[in-house]
């Protein structure tokens, strides 16, 4: 492989080795993981990670190179001619900056990657050798041609699988660390595998001492330093884009809780208009008799009191208020009828789980309110009944206590919902910490048209009732010490056969 | 002039509440026609007495208030009542303003209604005799020769009959005898009156 004189043999320091390989790692890691906040920032901000990531990268991957270098010691004395080495750095930044660049792009096409990748191979291959012309020794280096090809290719390739991990990488997911770190760890491997593929591609010849104009010798304390110095870099560099990435998912984490509240609101004022416009159709309908009842009434006082009241006229008229007295009343029957929706439909099911449907419905509503939300059910608790019905009798029951805990108090908040067997079948109870219910009112709640609500329409526990009635129960609010405990009862569904 | 006996027009889209009001209206001997929506009454044949609307606020296909506004613009200037089930404040006051005679919210008290009617046909009388007055009085203008109309506008600036031959370019003869014959034809008795008169049909004074 070598002609002429022998080649000084050298050696390797593997602790050094060991420290580069460290080195290559966190080079990488720190690349992977800004990858993502060059993705994620725009405009300037953008131009700023790309610039401090290609500077926490390519120091690393220099740093890396040259602490490989200094792994090797030859029986000669070796120093450095720094403005090449330094002319290294610089392009070993360049190079990382292209591949950041490349990774953060809204799409990377196969023409992109190897492009990316033959220009970061070329640049880190050309770093490597750069390095390597710097040495100044009393010796010349001979290359390998196959070892160099070798590692040219290593460099691209290394480069290729670093641009795809690093573009599958950038998205924030919970197994993205781990996935990081088991990235950083292959590209610190490869890096090293072309460092050292490229560091045994050459053999030293002993030579006439060289120039050694611009040259430094390296001392171990230096070497250290370049080492601790980079890792600091590359430590600086992931915190800030941790400390970044957290400043930016707490943002992000509002903007949703923000758009949460207003889509709350917006629902809550298109259930508040839908209730006005509903306040106002009845208004009318109910208006509309009464005014034909007050109008024919005075028209009667008014015959009665004139000269000559005529009977046929009185008649007509009263026939009429009867009329429309009783078109009130049916008004109010169907506006009854249309709170409860249509006709019950029974069928067997488990109160638990229409306990726990509307439980799930509610949720969202007591978490806003930091309210706890606990069931305590009885194993199978089978009743006959209207799911869709039963569910708005229990959702009334829970919005209730939770509007009642809107109040700051000192106790906790909680509702708790338990069923149990019960003499008359099953008892379902919903018990809040609230204020409690006012023992005059407990006996008017339930009251078509009593509210203690400012915008409530008092029909929630009316219709509530109703619906516990048709299911031949009884819903009633059970005086406690503490809170509000409204209780409902609901026959037990006997299993019979069916031949 | 014989007046044509006065009409109450109502129109309300609810048949109970409209045999109501035309029973209480015509307890007081107040003929009522009543109509289900606002199309209706507009197709309808309106009566040549003194009339005036009940109209309810809240009609199926046009709101009350744009029939007002529909009624204005085709210069059908009737007198209306609203009666509404739910009248809020502003829309009071757009009523009111575009020259609504009483804003009653159902159920309304009878006395009410029928001091509201009584005023809105009060209303619709004399303006309807005005009207009338007018009328007359452009008919008389017609009667007047072209002469007579030129000299009018001139007589009624206060000009001396001297005054008027040297503007029109006659004698002060002839003038006299215009003078005379449009005030005759005109019914004034004296200058005093054919002033009011002018004034009533619009005739300008000439400033010379």
């Amino acid at each position: 492989m070598v002609s002429g004189n022998a080649a000084l043999p050298g050696f390797y320091d593997y602790g050094e080795v060991a420290r580069s390989v460290l080195i290559a790692v966190a080079a990488s890691y720190a690349a992977l993981d800004l990858t993502g906040r060059v993705t994620a920032a725009s405009g300037r901000t953008r131009v700023a990670w790309l610039s401090a990531g290609a500077t926490a990268m390519g120091t690393g991957i220099w740093a890396m190179h040259f602490k490989g270098m200094l792994a090797f010691h030859l029986p000669v004395p070796v120093e450095y001619h720094w403005p090449t080495v330094l002319a290294a750095l610089l392009l070993a930044v360049l190079a990382s900056a292209v591949a950041l660049y490349l990774a953060s792009r809204q799409k990377m096409g196969p023409p992109e990657a190897l492009a990316g990748s033959l220009a970061m191979g070329g640049g880190i291959a050309s770093l490597h050798y750069l390095c390597m012309a710097a040495m100044r020794l009393p010796a010349i280096a001979e290359y390998s041609s196959l070892l160099v090809i070798g590692s040219i290719l290593l460099a691209v390739l290394f480069s290729l699988i670093a641009l795809l991990m690093a573009f599958g990488l950038r998205e924030e997911t919970r197994w993205t660390v781990p996935r990081r770190l088991g990235s950083a760890a292959v590209m610190g491997a490869a890096v090293s595998a072309m460092h050292y593929t490229a560091m045994a591609a050459a053999s030293f010849i002993p030579a006439p001492p060289p120039d050694l104009s611009l040259a430094t010798s390296i001392s171990p304390l230096a070497t250290n330093g370049i080492a601790i110095v980079t890792l600091i870099v590359i430590f600086a560099a992931v915190i800030t884009s941790s400390v970044d990435r957290r400043a930016s998912t707490e943002v992000q984490r509002r903007a949703e809780e923000a758009l949460q509240e207003a889509q709350d609101k917006l629902a809550r004022v298109t259930r508040d208009q839908a209730m006005g416009e509903l306040a106002a159709a009845i208004a009318h309908e109910i208006n509309q008799p009464l005014t034909a009842v007050v109008t024919n009434g005075n028209f009667c006082l008014r015959q009665i009191d004139g000269a000559a009241p005529s009977l046929r006229e009185l008649r007509e008229a009263m026939a009429e208020i009867v009329n429309d007295g009783t078109r009130a009343s049916e008004v109010i029957s169907r506006i009854r009828a249309l709170f409860m929706k249509r006709a019950a439909d029974r069928v067997e099911l488990d109160i638990n789980e229409v306990i726990q449907q509307a439980a799930t419905l509610v949720r969202s509503e007591a978490d806003r309110g930091r309210i706890s939300l606990l069931t305590h059910l009885a194993a199978d608790q089978r009743v006959l009944g209207d799911r869709v019905q039963l569910q708005q009798v229990l959702i009334n029951l829970i919005m209730n206590a939770i509007e009642a805990m809107r109040k700051p108090t000192e106790r906790p908040r909680q509702i708790l919902i338990k069923s149990t067997r019960h003499s008359d079948g099953v008892l379902v109870q919903v018990q809040d910490s609230g204020p409690g219910v006012d023992p005059e009112q407990a006996d008017r709640i339930f009251e078509p048209f009593f509210t203690s609500k400012p915008e409530g329409v008092g029909m929630g526990l009316s219709i509530s009732r109703s619906i516990v009635e048709s299911h031949g129960g009884r819903l009633w609010v059970e005086a406690v010490s503490n809170g509000a405990l409204f209780e409902f009862t609901l026959p037990a569904q006997i299993l019979t056969n069916v031949s | 002039m014989t007046e044509a006996a006065p009409i109450v027009f109502v129109v309300d889209d609810d048949p109970s509440v409209r045999r109501a009001i035309k029973r209480l209206i015509g307890s007081v001997g107040l003929q009522v026609e009543t109509f289900a929506s606002a199309l209706e009454f507009l197709s309808s044949k309106r009566s040549e007495g003194p009339s005036c609307l009940v109209l309810d606020i809240r009609l199926p296909g046009i709101s009350g208030l744009e029939f007002q506004r529909k009624l204005a613009e085709a210069d059908i200037s009737l007198p209306i009542i609203f009666i509404t089930a739910h009248g809020d404040i502003p829309m009071t006051v757009r009523a009111m303003k575009a020259g609504a005679v009483e804003f009653l919210t159902k159920p309304f008290r009878d006395q009410d209604l029928l001091d509201a009617v009584h005023v809105a046909l009060e209303r619709d009388r004399a303006r309807r005799e005005q009207e009338g007055e007018i009328a007359a009085l452009r008919k008389r203008l017609e009667s007047l020769t072209p002469r007579e109309r030129e000299v009018l506008p001139l007589v009624v600036s206060g000009l001396l009959n001297k005054q008027i031959a040297a503007e029109i370019g006659t004698s002060e003869t002839t003038v006299k005898v215009h003078r005379s014959q449009l005030m005759r034809k005109l019914g004034a008795d004296s200058l005093a009156e054919l002033v009011r008169l002018a004034a009533k049909i619009g005739i300008p004074h000439t400033e010379s």
